[in-house]
């Protein structure tokens, strides 16, 4: 009986692996048009005409309006800057140390290993107050870099992971022969590893990018003036003062969107996350 | 020597910029300052004040409810999706990238439209439990509600990145495995059950061990949708710490409560890490 009820389907997709093939795409397009369905309202409620105005059914005039009227172009701009900066220095500090979490073996790399563990099981609350202070006495808060210098804390752990598993890949004979030759080990990380290591790499800025492009606590309580404010602040609080004007509010959530959707639709055959297990439970 | 060189810029940046703050924050913990004055020296006062705060008990309940729902939800349904964009199919990696969306988008921007198709009794899915005959459904200001619609928007936050894990751990079971079930007679449940798990164990533990952290940690899916209420039922320990801290001004109770729940999620992540080390899963 359980034979048959398992080779039955299969026979039918045997006979028709192409008509077998299309009711899988269809079935995954109905299944991925119900999740998507939030994001599917964003875009919706975007061509919505604004509030008193004369125009009826779907338009891009709010964007316009947006541009015109909000402080939306600063905001890019502010977003923009803390998310790339944050993104290259996470991953110009995680590399190495990355790097070191692959091959290094012994009680001191064991520690590291745990310290970035319980490090990162804190959350962002516990951090914010201290370096508040600590900002305060150095002119960091309400400044962008002080909150891309949180950015970076807060992706370092992931990242370090990331780069480590990605290193893990990466046959250590290669080095080896490197070493032999006469080469250094710092020169046989940047000029071995690193070199090869671009899918790492981008995968780990794509992590960081993104944690710091929607972070929404750490503006929330470090940037004050609305010159600075990044996207997050200044959506939200556009949002709490349009309520109900969904067009001008959604087209701006679209602009929020867009980047991050954009960036992980072009190098999205370069990201995966599944290798930090490994290098999670490895020690 | 150079290993240790190499390890150096992060180990500087993790000690002033993790480390520091958390010692710092384990010193206000002992003191009932405010924002900017460490105050006097209290002793535990602020973690029996937590422990002795029923509100505190209700939002450990929530966090403990809203994580349960976050770490096997949202595994349950990436684990659904991965299982479904395994075999070959046309438009199977579009469907693939398309269905990472809810992890990418910010959640500034997702949790506004939650809140447009749940908040009012003329969103869309308050008016469709009507027409199917639920009643007056109030999706976030009944209590009830709240939390279940907070879950449920936390589930679809989540499952993305249950979907990334679980599908590489799927890619890693050697295809010969399966052929070898099917010889022996095995149908596709008993493959799920003598197969899959077993071999995705390792990669399942890991990930539910990350997603208790991230969503016991998690502040913006919360406080975007409901701001914690109605009536608390929706605060968890995160949200009722930056609330001591921010609008209560009391850092002292606010990092006690953090701390209690850290304590609580290390000793039980370290717990899990030994299992899965002892019980030496593939």
């Amino acid at each position: 009986m359980t034979t048959s009820a398992a080779t039955a389907p299969r026979t039918a997709a045997a006979l028709d692996p192409r008509r077998a093939g299309l009711g899988r795409t269809f079935a995954a397009a109905i299944v991925t048009l119900v999740m998507l369905g939030p994001i599917l309202a964003v875009f919706w409620l975007a061509l919505r005409p604004r509030l008193y105005t004369d125009i009826t059914g779907p338009t891009l005039e709010t964007f316009g309006y947006i541009f015109a009227n909000t402080d939306i172009l600063l905001w890019l701009k502010n977003s923009a800057m803390v998310s790339i900066l944050a993104t290259i220095v996470s991953v110009m500090v995680a590399a190495p140390a990355g790097y070191v979490l692959s091959r290094g073996r012994g009680g001191a790399v064991s520690a590291y290993s745990l310290f970035i563990f319980v490090v990162q099981s804190f959350p962002v609350v516990v951090f914010v107050i201290p370096l508040f202070i600590m900002f305060a006495s150095v002119g960091l808060v309400d400044s962008l870099g002080g909150v891309a210098i949180i950015y970076v804390a807060s992706s370092i752990a992931v990242a370090c992971w990331m780069m480590s598993a990605y290193f893990d890949t990466i046959p250590v004979t290669l080095e080896e022969a490197a070493w032999i030759d006469g080469c250094s080990v710092f020169g046989g990380f940047v000029r071995i590893v690193l070199r090869n290591s671009l899918p790492g790499v981008l995968s780990t800025a794509i992590y960081s990018f993104l944690l710091a492009w929607n972070d929404y606590l750490v503006a929330l309580v470090f940037l004050r003036s609305d010159d600075r404010f990044t996207l997050p602040i200044g959506l939200q609080t556009f949002f709490q003062q349009n309520q109900t004007d969904w067009g001008p509010v959604m087209a701006c959530a679209v602009v929020m969107l867009a980047p991050p959707v954009v960036i992980f639709a072009l190098l999205n055959r370069f990201f995966s996350i599944g290798g930090i297990g490994g290098s999670l439970a490895g020690r | 020597m150079t290993l240790a060189g190499l390890a150096l810029p992060a180990v500087v940046l993790m000690a002033v910029v993790n480390a520091y703050p958390v010692v710092y924050a384990g010193i206000q913990a002992l003191h009932d300052g405010d924002l900017l004055n460490l105050g006097n020296f209290v002793g535990l006062a602020n973690f029996r004040d937590a422990l002795t705060d029923p509100l505190f008990w209700r939002s450990a309940r929530f966090t403990v409810v809203f994580s349960l729902c976050g770490v096997f939800g949202s595994w349950l349904l990436g684990f659904a999706l991965a299982l479904m964009l395994k075999p070959n199919f046309p438009g199977k990696s579009v469907f693939k990238i398309l269905l990472l969306l809810p992890w990418i988008v910010p959640i500034v921007v997702s949790s506004m439209s939650w809140n447009w198709l749940t908040a009012t009794p003329d969103s869309l899915l308050p008016v469709l439990a009507r027409d199917f005959g639920f009643g007056r459904v109030m999706f976030l200001a009944d209590p009830t509600m709240a939390m279940i619609t907070v879950c449920l928007f936390k589930i679809w936050i989540s499952y993305p990145f249950m979907m990334m894990m679980m599908s590489g751990a799927l890619e890693g079971i050697e295809p010969n495995l399966y052929e070898a079930a099917r010889v022996d007679g095995a149908n596709s449940r008993q493959q799920l059950r003598y197969i899959v798990l077993p071999m995705t164990a390792r990669s399942t533990y890991i990930a539910w061990i990350l997603m208790a952290m991230f969503s016991v940690n998690d502040f913006a899916t919360i406080y975007l949708l409901t701001g914690g209420g109605p009536v608390d039922s929706t605060t968890s320990l995160i949200v009722l710490a930056y609330r001591s801290v921010f609008q209560d001004f009391r850092p002292g109770y606010g990092v006690a409560i953090s701390f209690l729940m850290t304590g609580a999620l290390v000793t039980l992540s370290i717990i899990l890490f030994r299992q899965i080390r002892k019980a030496n899963i593939a």
